[in-house]
């Protein structure tokens, strides 16, 4: 195949299995819903979150709107925690953009961690909605752009469906306690994924920011965490990105040990110090401020910093988390003009 | 009355306990402190801040991390809840009062709390109204208590946003306010574009600005002392 030619759905899955490519694609595994692509369908984003079509004529928008890459599904992250019983909230009387949150937790004190996964998961919450949206969007730009999905790591999820401070003390103080609950989890998620998978997704992302190392120290990292993000990779079939925000410099190598194809990085990971550690080989995504750059930068700013992460060594331009829905127009397609132009 | 050694062997046990997140050793030397005569303010200050000061360095050198800061802080309120009711109030000549909270659409409030407890240990009255708190609330609290700080706070870049809108509403209502925003995706930079008086970009340092202002405060108490001496 001509690496001239290539379709950015070819650009994406060709940097997936290591073939040639033309350029790093500009893409992510997190959401991507914008305030234009909202406004020129005239959505509420409090509303998009629970009906497949707004979803999906959401989530395609940044393509037909800027060539973004990629089109990426759910926008929140509470699908998951949904699933297993928890009842969210989408701030529908809100006008401004926010996230749903979980209302209730699961689990609040220790002895309430024995619970048990749902064996209907699969038919729980919007995980159905959700294979429709990724089909919907097979069949509006899947033949040109690669459609991604998310689901939360097995820490980050507990954190959704049981009290925060309960699972960071635990941790710390009965970690076994917590890995069976971590392994649970992760069969939960594989479950999860693998129907985002079976659907079209034509890769996954499973976002692992609660085990940052803002939070937990490395070598809980590897003791505790570590395994459970191992037995998820083994357990899905296509394309996959480990995503974790905030400090990563000491676990970048770890979060390659986890299987996962390829690992993605913030704003806040050195990642020409990363480059260095893991390799020319190793696919490493990242690493652009979507808020600080993307949404209030300058132009020439968003220029520099595309540029910035290319010549630090990224394989794909990718934000530190979900793009922000506000960016400007003229940055997204500064943006992709920067990447687009670039050669090493 | 305690002798000079046993003070200081009393403060030393408040501090380790802090650091070594032991409750039970922090609810033991608050009783025992009491039981000597000791001054409260004294246990409070020089035992167990000085044990989150060497926690704030313990977490700055990465030898902690977040599950034992939130051990810590567990501890420290162990001792304090002890402590607190025997506190002879100082007039440090500031009104003290603060309103707290984590904006709507954000349910982390770690970083909150550390904030928080800072302001507990200083005698603060705080007005905490919890996380995923509506923007207008922040702005109705602080009328009705004419509260001299907001602390607000959001761990994720969705929603720092909304703490703009509350920064204009308050200094629109009440120039005099002081504002402090914290939280993962919060800048210098930020900080200064919407008029925030302060920020912490982290638990650590919202940890190191709180005992700093309470350092400060420790020096106002002692300045207090040597004029009433």
């Amino acid at each position: 195949m001509p690496v001239h030619s290539l379709t950015s759905r070819e650009r994406v899955l060709r940097l997936f299995t290591g073939d040639e490519i033309d350029r790093p694609p500009c893409f992510s595994g997190m959401g991507n819903v914008t305030a234009e692509g909202l406004k020129k369908f005239g959505y509420k984003f409090a509303a998009v979150h629970s009906d497949a079509k707004m979803m999906a004529d959401s989530a395609a928008s940044s393509y037909k709107l800027f060539g973004f890459e990629c089109a990426v599904v759910p926008f929140d992250l509470c699908v998951e925690a949904e699933a297993l019983g928890c009842e969210i909230n989408v701030y529908s009387h809100v006008e401004d953009i926010l996230y749903p949150t979980i209302k209730t937790k699961l689990i609040n004190t220790e002895d309430e961690m024995d619970i048990q996964i749902p064996s209907d998961l699969a038919g729980r919450g919007r995980v159905p909605m959700m294979k429709e949206v990724i089909k919907l969007l097979k069949n509006d730009i899947g033949h040109d752009v690669a459609i991604g999905a998310h689901v939360l790591g097995p820490f980050t999820l507990a954190g959704q469906i049981m009290e925060l401070n309960t699972l960071l003390k635990l941790s710390f103080k009965k970690p076994d306690k917590v890995g069976k609950l971590l392994g649970m989890l992760a069969d939960a998620l594989i479950v999860i994924a693998g129907e985002y998978e079976a659907a079209g997704a034509d890769y996954i992302t499973v976002r692992e920011m609660g085990a940052t190392s803002d939070v937990l120290s490395p070598r809980v990292f590897k003791s505790l965490i570590l395994p459970y993000l191992t037995k998820i990779f083994s357990g899905l079939k296509g394309h996959n990105v480990l995503h974790i925000c905030g400090k990563t410099n000491d676990i970048a190598v770890f979060m390659l040990e986890s299987g996962a194809r390829a690992i993605s990085v913030d704003q806040k990971n050195d990642i020409a110090e990363t480059r260095k550690k893991i390799g020319e080989k190793a696919l490493l995504f990242g690493n652009y401020d979507p808020y600080n750059i993307l949404v209030s930068g300058s132009q020439d700013q968003v220029r520099e910093t595309m540029k910035g992460c290319l010549d630090n060594g990224v394989s794909a331009v990718w934000p530190g988390c979900d793009i922000w829905p506000t960016v400007p127009p003229e940055n997204f397609h500064a943006m992709m003009d920067e990447v687009k132009k670039y050669r090493r | 009355m305690a002798t000079e050694d046993m003070k200081k062997e009393i403060l030393e046990r408040l501090k380790n306990a802090v650091i070594q997140y032991d409750e039970d050793a922090a609810k033991e030397g608050a009783d025992e402190a009491l039981r000597e005569g000791m001054d409260a303010n004294d246990a409070i200050f020089n035992g167990l801040v000085s044990g989150m000061e060497e926690v704030g360095r313990l977490f700055e050198a990465q030898e902690y991390f977040v599950p034992e800061l939130l051990m810590c802080a567990d501890a420290l309120y162990a001792g304090l809840d002890i402590l607190k009711p025997h506190v002879k109030q100082l007039d440090l000549g500031l009104r003290g009062s603060v309103v707290i909270g984590t904006v709507e659409g954000d349910v982390h409030d770690i970083g909150k709390n550390i904030v928080k407890m800072m302001f507990d240990v200083a005698g603060f009255q705080v007005y905490d109204l919890g996380k995923d708190v509506p923007l207008d609330k922040f702005v109705e609290e602080q009328m009705k208590t004419h509260s001299d700080l907001v602390c607000l706070s959001a761990m994720m870049t969705t929603t720092m946003v909304g703490m703009k809108k509350v920064i204009d509403d308050l200094k629109a209502k009440n120039p005099d306010v002081k504002i402090m925003i914290g939280g993962a995706p919060v800048s210098q930079d930020i900080a200064e574009k919407w008029g925030a008086d302060g920020y912490a970009p982290d638990a650590n340092n919202a940890l190191k600005d709180a005992i700093n202002m309470i350092s400060s405060l420790k020096k106002l108490k002692e300045e207090a002392e040597e004029k009433k001496a």
